[in-house]
């Protein structure tokens, strides 16, 4: 159970580090190049990968609907739009607003679908989100008071 | 003191972080699905593929001179193109970790604490060639309420009536 605890902190560490390294890219590039790059390595990556153990083309993959597709064109916009905010803001305001996001999103998204969801927990979840992120806004208002 | 170059306060940067991690919420979501019709792996891969190709479409549509945000910034290191394997390889320990006791849920809340720990430690460190920016207190609180808020809704408020 241990090692199931850090891989799954260790895939957000991850995901900090890939998002590090693409506003680095940018700086040098522009977002969409530090985008394409980020997809084209890991394609790379996967298809070695793919290739070692494989299923790579599962069958039923054919049944799959088209607009399921859709989620690598907007992974390029999210690469590019990230690298693009954590160059200017920092990486713990990158990632605060994109967590802040997501949740945001991710609950409309349950309501809009009829997931069955705890509202108390959702709305309660949602309030303190807001909150840190007013707090967050307010500090740079202010001009910084530390 | 530290470097305050990064402390804009622009509040489109606000905005566009805001929004993308909406994007991220439809992106997991069709990804997922594909997964399903699939395997993990193969969700992967495919994002990527059409991901690059995306890209590549994107580059030629909207080509003009480079605009790069400092002009005259050196070309970057090499270790700054390998932001796509350690995005590959979140793929792979996450459904790792999907597919244990910890569940997609437990999954997420340690991600989110990985990923939060990650941050506070590239910012005060300025790590991997981005500007060092020491959090303060209100970026810790901010940090804790938005985590808090994050863990509750992912622990007990997603399909959990």
């Amino acid at each position: 159970m241990t090692v199931f605890v850090l891989l799954a902190c260790l895939g957000g560490v991850l995901v900090g580090l890939s998002r590090q390294l693409n506003g680095r890219l940018s700086i040098s590039t522009t977002p969409l190049i530090a985008s394409f790059w980020n997809h084209a390595v890991g394609f790379a990556v996967l298809t070695c990968l793919g290739l070692v153990v494989g299923g790579l083309l599962p069958a039923e993959a054919a049944e799959a609907p088209w607009y399921v597709f859709l989620g690598g064109p907007i992974g390029v916009i999210f690469v590019a739009a990230g690298s693009w905010a954590i160059a200017r803001i920092g990486a713990v305001n990158a990632a605060l607003l994109i967590i802040g996001g997501q949740m945001v999103t991710g609950v409309a998204f349950d309501y809009l679908s009829a997931v069955p969801t705890s509202f108390w927990a959702n709305a309660t979840g949602i309030v303190l989100i807001v909150g840190g992120m007013m707090v967050s806004r307010r500090r740079r208002k202010a001009g910084g008071s530390h | 003191m530290t470097i305050e170059a990064a402390r804009n306060s622009h509040p489109i940067y606000f905005i566009g972080a805001f929004a993308t991690g909406g994007l991220l919420t439809f992106m997991v979501h069709l990804n997922g699905e594909l997964a399903r019709y699939g395997n993990p792996l193969f969700s992967s891969w495919t994002a990527h593929g059409t991901g690059m190709v995306a890209a590549v479409i994107l580059l030629f549509a909207l080509y003009r001179r480079r605009t790069t945000m400092a002009g005259k910034t050196a070309r970057a290191p090499l270790w700054a193109y390998l932001g796509g394997v350690s995005g590959a390889a979140t793929v792979i320990l996450t459904s790792t970790a999907v597919n244990s006791p910890l569940g997609l849920s437990g999954t997420l809340a340690l991600g989110l604490a990985g990923q939060v720990a990650f941050s506070l430690a590239a910012d005060s460190w300025g790590l991997f060639g981005l500007p060092k920016r020491r959090p303060d207190m209100r970026d810790i609180a901010a940090l804790g309420l938005v985590v808090t808020g994050g863990a509750l809704i992912i622990l007990f408020g997603r399909g959990a009536a």
